[in-house]
């Protein structure tokens, strides 16, 4: 039961982790390396409003979600338009800024346990033999429910058609009148959001570093290598896959083990499935 | 009377320019050099620099350190190592110390490296540029080893702080408390994937199994581990009634203390994770560690001790300059570092190494941290008498209180069994 349920845990937890960054590569190409920099400005951001401007932590999440939201935006308008389709100067320029914003925060001294994002609600129940705290299981629900809205967004509202029809073809969407800059900034803004939830509802389980950003960096990268870049389900297969291993590992083999999973998992899925696990590119690229 | 007034307004202008001299001496001679390069994010490197810092005013406010006759004040270089942060490779930390060597010249180095890895590698580099340095970090108990197999090419080398098996030490009385007065005998083991957590707790299992405890689990967690539910799971099935467990990184120490709360794991924990090993772990982590049993290395790093004056007045004026220390080890063995190297100038009468070196080993003096004087691989002295050793203890967390339990010269309570485990 407890590998169940931590193996559920740590599995959304990671689809979390990357959901922001898959979305973002998925529909307009950047691969985001700032964003597990987004990620702790936005846990930063909500510890501010909390204890500055003592306002509810409900408040304080929404608030953030909509500065993250805003500030993805702003970094697309005014620094990725300008070097939009140029892959390595997207890298440089997202790499440099998510480095940026974690070393201003170690430098505002984000280390340490002193930094802490309280449970939304405090207290555990046990199943079957297994304690969960709410907080866990408030992580488990929102992934689900995140899950749901996000495939609703994407197949049923303009704006998540949009996304597909840039993602899927973008000179053919331009040609229907989709303008992909503001799907493209729209999409980024969307992705800092959703690391700034990831950020509100994890980091109340740990520790509020700087050093995280660099952790959720990686892991992010990581989902959406395994699933396939361009594959939200792929990402959210390669976060169970990775999540439960790592799991099992730990309790069959030994806790010192729990890193190797995610790269041997990198190492095989590539070695069979080039594009990932629901990835498109490697294969159109072999047919051309 | 026209006179008269001249000569007052004189008088008055000579007066205003001697009141006018600064308090602080005006220093004419050349400044000691001191580098400090260390982990500044991080609780101890932080706290370490305050305590050098708070020496060095104490020092400098006196007219500084008598250097063969003349008075020079010490001048603090300090640069960041970063070698606490887990993505910090080695060779950056080594580059920091060569540049700060090279650049700045140091007359000598305190405080140091802060992970154990990179002190044993940086040995060597001490060792090339001959520098005397006083280490008050790094505690892996390899120094001793590594120091000993070439005790002529690294003499530059001390350290002041305890290390692991000292550290280790001061928690096994507990342990046999626990297991002679309450019954307890069944242990499990974690560590983390570092020199320091492996001599630390590998002292304390050694000590375990000659002593009747049943080990029924031992688990190595790499640093960066954000998830300890499969390990905490297994502590739990296996019905440990102790957990020995040393963790110093942020993240995983306080994921793992929330998560032990969150899963009600019915054993108590003893050792050091940092979160708990800190005069302000109650403020931050509050119920999540009650009851835990962790260690003081050395006395004066947080806790002002009813038996030791010195301990108490350290604390204040620390608490006072700086507020709580951040963590629970090192910072009172920065803080004698300081004078430990200033009563070796003033008795070498030079700031020439190897001088200097014959000097720092004939230390011997009571301290903060207990009596200071160095052994034959340039270790201070610890055990359990103040009076006799520098010491490292032992408390419990009490409803927010560090109540010391060990060694018996500094203890003011005993161990105490937490309500669910009876």
């Amino acid at each position: 039961m407890s590998i169940f349920i931590y193996g559920l845990t740590q599995s959304v937890t990671l689809m979390l982790y990357g959901y922001g960054f898959s979305l973002v590569y998925g529909i307009s190409g950047i691969a985001n390396f700032a964003h597990g920099g987004f990620y702790v400005l936005g846990g930063y951001i909500t510890w501010c409003i909390i204890n500055l401007l003592g306002l509810s932590q409900f408040t304080s999440a929404v608030l953030t979600v909509l500065i993250m939201g805003f500030l993805g935006f702003v970094f697309y308008w005014g620094i990725l338009l300008r070097i939009r389709g140029i892959i390595l100067s997207e890298l440089v320029i997202t790499f440099v800024a998510g480095i940026a914003i974690l070393e201003f925060l170690n430098w505002k001294g984000l280390y340490g346990f002193y930094y802490n994002l309280l449970p939304f609600v405090e207290g555990d129940i046990t199943v079957g033999e297994v304690s969960v705290d709410y907080q866990r299981l408030i992580v488990l629900c929102s992934g689900a429910v995140l899950a749901g809205l996000m495939w609703l967004f994407v197949h049923h509202t303009k704006i998540g058609l949009s996304f597909r029809g840039i993602a899927q073809e973008e000179r053919t969407a331009l040609s229907l009148g989709i303008e992909s800059d503001w799907v493209g900034s729209l999409s980024m803004a969307l992705g800092s959001a959703l690391a700034a939830v990831a950020a509100i509802l994890i980091l109340p389980l740990g520790v509020l570093e700087a050093n995280v950003g660099y952790e959720v960096l990686i892991y992010a990268v990581t989902v959406a290598i395994v699933g396939g870049l361009e594959s939200t389900p792929g990402m959210v297969l390669a976060s169970f896959i990775i999540g439960f291993g790592q799991i099992l590992v730990a309790e069959f083999i030994g806790s010192s083990w729990m890193i190797i999973v995610p790269l041997a998992t990198i190492v095989v899925i590539l070695a069979l499935r080039p594009s990932g696990l629901f990835g498109k590119f490697k294969e159109l690229e072999e047919r051309v | 009377m026209k006179k008269g007034v001249m000569v007052f307004i004189a008088a008055a202008f000579f007066a205003g320019l001697i009141l006018c001299v600064p308090l602080a001496p005006a220093w004419s001679a050349d400044p000691i050099v001191v580098g400090i390069p260390t982990a500044l994010n991080s609780d101890y490197g932080r706290d370490s620099v305050n305590a050098v810092k708070l020496a060095v005013k104490e020092i400098n406010d006196k007219g500084g350190v008598n250097v063969g006759g003349q008075k020079r004040p010490i001048k603090l270089i300090i640069s960041d190592t970063r070698d606490m942060e887990p993505t910090t490779p080695a060779h950056d930390a080594l580059m920091a110390v060569e540049k700060m060597i090279l650049q700045d010249k140091p007359h000598a180095i305190l405080v140091g490296f802060a992970r154990s890895e990179v002190f044993m590698a940086g040995m060597e580099l001490i060792a090339k540029h001959k520098i005397p340095y006083l280490g008050s970090y790094a505690q892996t108990h390899m120094f001793q080893q590594q120091f000993a197999k070439d005790p002529e090419k690294y003499k530059y080398i001390f350290r002041v702080c305890g290390y692991n098996v000292i550290a280790a030490k001061a928690a096994t009385d507990a342990i046999d408390v626990l297991r002679k007065e309450h019954g307890l005998k069944r242990a499990f083991f974690i560590t983390q994937d570092t020199l320091l957590s492996k001599g630390f707790v590998g002292v304390l299992k050694k000590h375990c199994e000659n002593t009747g405890w049943q080990t029924v689990g031992t688990e190595n967690i790499a640093s960066d581990a954000a998830d300890f539910s499969a390990v905490l799971s297994k502590v739990k099935s296996s019905k440990a009634q102790i957990t020995v467990v040393f963790w110093d990184v942020a993240q995983g120490g306080t994921i793992m203390l929330k998560q032990w709360t969150s899963m009600k794991v019915p054993s108590l924990m003893v050792g050091f994770v940092i979160g708990a090993c800190s005069p302000r772990g109650w403020d931050f982590m509050g119920k999540n560690i009650n009851y835990i049993i962790q260690t003081e290395a050395p006395i004066g790093s947080g806790i002002p001790l009813k038996k030791l004056p010195k301990t108490r007045a350290f604390v204040e004026k620390f608490n006072k300059a700086y507020g709580k220390p951040h963590g629970q080890w090192l910072t009172s063995a920065s803080y004698e570092s300081v004078y430990i190297l200033a009563g070796a100038i003033e008795r070498a009468g030079s700031l020439d190494p190897a001088k200097l070196v014959k000097e720092i080993e004939k230390t011997d003096y009571a301290g903060v941290i207990g009596r200071i004087r160095f052994d034959k691989n340039h270790q201070v002295v610890y055990g359990d008498d103040p009076k006799e050793t520098a010491v490292c203890l032992a408390y419990q967390w009490l409803n927010g209180k560090m109540v010391p339990i060990y060694p018996p010269a500094v203890a003011e309570g005993k161990v105490v069994l937490p309500p669910w485990m009876k």
